[in-house]
């Protein structure tokens, strides 16, 4: 078996990409409708079948129409939380690794603290207090998230400051933003991406854990951490309600940890080159 | 009470903060912690289930949660009440399997024909657990000590009207001068006002007898060392793991109760339960959603399941505060928008269609009332009328459920046909019971109520009177009918036309729709083969003592 | 040594000050009156007023957290409102069930991702590695409330291997412990073969390969010492969130433990039981924090030396 990190890099973007089409193009692809019933089968779940190739749950709805639309929030949520997850760290760990000193001391110290609090507990309470919707998860994910990323922006960012380059752009006088922006935020950036698309996958499995204990997007929305939790009562009966989600979910998971750790491969063979 | 969605479980009253000194509480913890670690290689599967002999009858059931509290001034859920009904006698109580009185402690009993004056007998040989004879004077202090405000009882105020209750409540007099106690075996109650309902109130556990005692001796841990006479005693209370009684020997019916124990495990959710009892772990078992066609379709296991209509009525309330809802058109339509019979066919046949506010089974109820069948072309028609053809957005608050979950998807699906659109909201159970009192805040909820008592009363003046506002009337839905109505039928006596009185009231009530009515839950349980004697209450939690066991494979 | 010692509990005293201090703001902010939760709705405006004064509610907010940091420091957490019962006994009757899945699940983890990340760094670079590599990712990308629920009904259900969840004996304790592990040792696998992979590029590893030492020698004898140090580190740390990560897993399986005790306080909005069980996790990550860095100082002089915090 021939596999090259590039493959994996390759395999991970096509699931990615895959996921990404079939969020776009969900109305195209869903047969039917996620929210309405299309079946007769209210309070007992069919099995799949041609005209449903996942079945219909107990709501009479389509499951695969529902996996497919769930694609879209599943991702929006992912992608967006870590987006919210990347600005806060980005800009503490920048922060605190190019100015240094007290407020270095201060930030990281903050660091320290939320890096004690525990992630799910924290994000329950938050979303418990802020009631469920698309935009309170995604923050309270990115709330809860950021502590890693900081810690490694920071560290490199402190290198950095080291750096010869640096160091006589700001004996010359340049503007400390100027710096970050020119200087210490491009040679810190190839790991942002990186830890961006690992954190994707774990702000996904953040988004269907806090779905599962019921405190993910409200429905009609489909979701895929809420159809498992809404089949796992029909789990003996109609297993294929939580299966196919599931999968969607280590799918889109697995997506992401691949492309993520491609990168890193391909970083440390640029590395070891050196 | 209100319903809890899944075990209409509702929170149990708050108990003074002890005033421990901060020293012996911080070696505790120390000490504790250290024992625990000690303790946690040793203890790999939690601490040993208590063993019985062999032979002993010991019953099995499972739980998710855990018992709320175990003290009768404190308990006002079905799980507590299930365990209090089981360690505590009250003067009276409810038959096995109806909604009638018949004696607990009191062998015999009168009341005024005017309802304001009610004397007991006692049996002379009911004895707490602690070895005392139980007499009148426990009862008085049973319910002294729920309308003491220290002890901030939720059922205070089933017991207001007795004379002297205020007085005692204010710290006005030392006890409650409407409660005479003129010997050991009698008791009076005197009352302020005609209360026909009265006697329901005093089977309540509430009004169970505690030894003083014992309620000094453990204050705010009364609830885990709980003193009783009823044919159970407590034995172990772990926390979060198992709850174990063991039978009374000295429980004044001989020959009662059959079984030797009951062990409850804590903390198993009701997909569990269900695979536990096919496995025979447990004799007595809920049956979840999922797996209730599939039982229903095989004669073996259907045989084995109870059946009861409970004195419940599960609606969704609006908010007559809060446009739209404000017009009545409006209400109407949501009634015809809503399709009922798909509600019940998710629940797998586990309901009644509600046609009005009163479950059938409680006396008094009225089974002519046509109620709203579902004409989405009538509520799209009645839409139009009111000026909201084009429809509008609400939210639906809810406890978060998955059970009210599902079935609040299953109307939004509904009123989307009527251009109504719904936003879903789940709520923890105690916020959203906080925040639909509130005026003006929920406009739309879903809402049960069990009856505390067999009475129109106890549904009509709780949940729809004007003075109810900010309590239990959480559509804050006033009629001056309705309101004359109530206050006509509350002392009366007299059955017929006490119920003549509230059927008219409910007339009303359904005809101005404060409510989309939904239905009257039907529970089921599933018993082993090998369970005799386990019969169901329509409005109580399943009484244990005549319950017994024949050999079987896991015993 | 010892100025080190102290300075390590300080600095970790004070993260726990600043634990404590973020917990009671969100307590602060959750919209439940605590008298309404513990008198119950039809409670009349004085017996609310006194619950109140009694909980100290009227008095200003740092007043509250100093009376809170206080209590806590003397071991009150304060009573449920829900179940009324001392917060404090609560954690630490729960906290053994919680514990003991923990370790087994760290053991466990451990014993699968070490012999993995051995093995992928033994044949860096080749199909095996690649295949672990992909088979330790797929281990991290399984949702563990999805592969507990698949495991109890197939190991419980269909085979009747196990029980059906809870805490009862220790067959109840594989499955849950296989979930919570699984994950984990994808995670150290990839972990161990990226650290034994840089080993084994130092200079002193591979000059003493071009003497001829076997692979497996140099391996064992000199790259695992410096791989697994880290690697044991972030077990420890990894126990001590594990404990506060065990939510899910606790939840599917009915396991009487920590993670549920939590849930159900978030569920309830039973503020003294949430601030209660957060701050119990974030003072076990403190404390194991504290042992990993102690224990690390007496390994390599160097750190206590160096000025860092």
């Amino acid at each position: 078996m021939k596999f090259r990190p590039n493959a994996m890099e390759a395999v991970g973007a096509l699931m990615v990409l895959s996921l990404v089409l079939v969020a776009i193009l969900a109305p195209w692809l869903a047969p039917y409708d996620p929210t309405r019933a299309v079946a007769n089968t209210f309070g007992d779940p069919a099995a799949p079948s041609r005209m449903y190739p996942l079945g219909t749950d107990q709501l009479g709805r389509d499951v695969l129409s529902r996996i497919i639309f769930g694609a879209r929030i599943s991702l929006t949520v992912g992608v967006a939380a870590m987006a919210v997850t990347m600005t806060i760290g980005v800009t503490i760990g920048l922060t605190a690794g190019f100015f240094g000193g007290a407020l270095d001391f201060a930030l990281m110290r903050f660091t320290d603290v939320m890096l004690t609090l525990p992630a799910l507990l924290l994000a329950m309470a938050f979303v418990a207090v802020l009631q469920p919707s698309i935009l309170s998860i995604l923050l309270v994910i990115g709330l809860v998230s950021w502590t890693q990323i900081a810690r490694v922006v920071r560290a490199e960012a402190l290198s950095m400051t080291q750096r010869d380059f640096v160091v006589a752009a700001c004996a010359l006088g340049a503007p400390s933003a100027r710096l970050i922006v020119r200087h210490v935020m491009p040679n810190v950036m190839p790991i942002i991406v990186v830890m961006a698309v690992l954190g994707t996958s774990g702000t996904l499995l953040l988004d269907a854990g806090l779905s599962f204990l019921t405190l993910g997007v409200p429905p009609p929305t489909p979701s895929w951490g809420r159809m498992i939790e809404e089949a796992t009562t029909y789990f003996r009966v109609a297993p294929w309600l939580a299966i196919f989600p599931g999968l969607a979910i280590f799918y889109a998971v697995l997506g992401f940890n691949l492309l993520g750790y491609g990168f890193l491969r391909r970083r440390a063979r640029a590395a070891s080159a050196l | 009470m209100n319903m809890h969605p899944r075990r209409h479980t509702r929170s149990a009253k708050g108990r003074a903060i002890s005033t421990r000194a901060a020293a012996i509480r911080r070696c505790r913890f120390a000490l504790a912690l250290i024992a625990a670690l000690i303790a946690l290689p040793g203890c790999r599967s939690g601490a040993p289930p208590p063993q019985f002999p062999p032979g002993a009858m010991v019953l099995k059931l499972a739980a998710i949660s855990d018992v709320p509290t175990l003290d009768p001034a404190a308990g006002y859920d079905v799980d507590s009440w299930m365990f209090e009904q089981m360690i505590f006698d009250t003067l009276i109580r409810y038959s096995d399997a109806g909604v009638d009185l018949v004696p607990d402690l009191a062998t015999a009993w009168e009341s005024s024909p005017d309802s304001t004056v009610f004397t007991f007998h006692l049996r002379r040989d009911a004895r707490f657990t602690n070895g005392r004879i139980v007499t009148s004077a426990d009862f008085k202090y049973a319910i002294e000590r729920v309308l003491d405000p220290a002890t901030r009882s939720k059922g205070m105020e089933y017991y207001r009207a007795i004379a002297g209750a205020e007085d005692f409540a204010a710290h006005r007099a030392k006890s409650v001068a409407g409660i005479e106690t003129p010997d050991a075996w009698t008791m009076v109650f005197h009352l302020i006002v005609p209360d026909p309902i009265f006697l329901q109130k005093l089977a309540m556990p509430f009004a169970a007898a505690v030894p003083r005692e014992a309620v000094e001796k453990w204050g705010d841990d009364f609830s885990r060392h709980v003193v009783g006479s009823g044919p159970f005693m407590l034995k172990e209370w772990i926390g979060g793991q198992r709850i174990v009684l063991v039978k009374n020997p000295g429980y004044f019916v001989k020959g009662s109760p059959h079984l030797d124990a009951v062990v409850e495990a804590i903390g198993v959710s009701e997909d569990l339960q269900w695979f536990k009892f096919e496995a025979g772990e447990i004799d007595v078992s809920n049956i979840p959603p999922a797996v209730f066609p599939y039982v229903m379709k095989t004669p073996r296991l259907r045989d084995l399941t109870l059946r009861i209509v409970t004195v419940t009525t599960r609606y969704m309330g609006m908010n007559c505060q809060m446009p739209p809802f404000t017009d009545e058109r409006v209400r109407r339509a949501l009634n015809y928008a809503v399709n009922k019979p798909k509600l019940i066919a998710v629940l797998n046949g586990r309901g009644i269609v509600a046609n009005g506010v009163m479950p059938p089974g409680l006396p008094g109820y009225a089974p002519g009332l046509s109620g709203y069948p579902y004409d989405p072309a009538r509520a799209r028609e009645l839409l139009e009328q009111a000026g909201l053809g084009h429809g509008f957005a609400a939210t639906l608050w809810m406890p978060a459920d998955q059970t009210m979950m599902i079935l609040g998807q299953s109307i939004q699906q509904d009123l989307d046909l009527v251009g109504v659109r719904l936003r879903l909201k789940a709520v923890a159970f105690a916020p959203f019971l906080e925040a639909v009192r509130q005026p003006r805040t929920v406009p739309l909820f879903f809402m049960g109520w069990e009856a505390d008592f067999p009475d129109p009363a106890n549904f009509l003046d709780v949940l729809l009177s004007r003075h109810q506002w900010g309590a239990n009337n959480d559509t804050f839905f006033s009629d001056p009918r309705v309101d004359a109505l109530l206050a006509e039928a509350a002392p009366l006596s007299d059955l017929a036309r006490r119920y003549a009185l509230y059927r008219e009231a409910e007339r009303i009530i359904v005809a101005d729709a404060p409510w989309v009515f939904l239905y009257y839950p039907i529970t089921y349980e599933i018993q082993q083969p090998w369970v005799h004697g386990y019969v169901l209450n329509p409005m109580r939690p399943a009484r244990l003592e005549k319950v017994w066991l024949s050999p079987h494979p896991a015993s | 040594m010892l100025a080190y010692v102290i300075r390590r509990i300080v600095f970790g005293a004070a993260v726990l000050l600043g634990t404590s201090l973020i917990t009671f703001v969100i307590a602060f902010v959750i919209p439940a009156d605590p008298a309404v939760a513990m008198a119950g709705a039809k409670a009349d405006p004085a017996t609310l007023a006194a619950i109140r004064t009694e909980l100290g509610l009227d008095q200003p907010i740092y007043i509250q957290y100093a009376r809170y940091v206080d209590r806590a420091l003397h071991g009150d957490l304060g009573r449920s409102y829900i179940r009324r019962e001392e917060v404090a006994g609560l954690i630490i009757s729960r906290f053994p069930a919680t514990a003991i899945l923990a370790l087994a699940a760290m053991a466990l983890s451990l014993a699968l991702g070490i012999p993995m990340g051995m093995l992928a760094a033994a044949h860096r670079e080749r199909a095996l590695d690649n295949l672990l590599l992909v088979l330790s990712l797929g281990l991290v990308s399984i949702p563990v409330f999805w592969l507990g629920t698949i495991l109890l009904i197939v190991g419980g259900l269909y085979l009747h291997w196990f029980p059906l969840g809870g805490f009862d004996g220790p067959k109840s304790l594989v499955l849950p412990a296989i979930t919570l592990a699984l994950g984990s040792a994808g995670y150290y696998s990839r972990i161990l073969q990226t650290n034994l992979a840089d080993a084994m590029d130092q200079e002193y590893v591979r000059t003493a390969r071009g003497k001829g030492l076997s692979l497996r020698a140099a391996m064992f004898k000199h790259a695992m010492a410096n791989a697994m140090l880290p690697l044991v580190t972030l077990a420890g740390l990894d126990f001590a969130g594990l404990l506060s990560g065990v939510v899910l897993t606790e939840t599917v399986f009915d396991w009487p433990g920590l993670g549920r005790l939590a849930f159900e306080a978030v569920f309830n909005l039973d503020i003294p039981l949430v601030m209660g069980t957060v701050l119990f996790a974030a003072a076990l990550v403190v404390i194991a924090n504290l042992v990993v860095d102690l224990l690390y100082a007496w390994l390599d002089p160097r750190i206590r030396l160096g000025q860092q915090l």
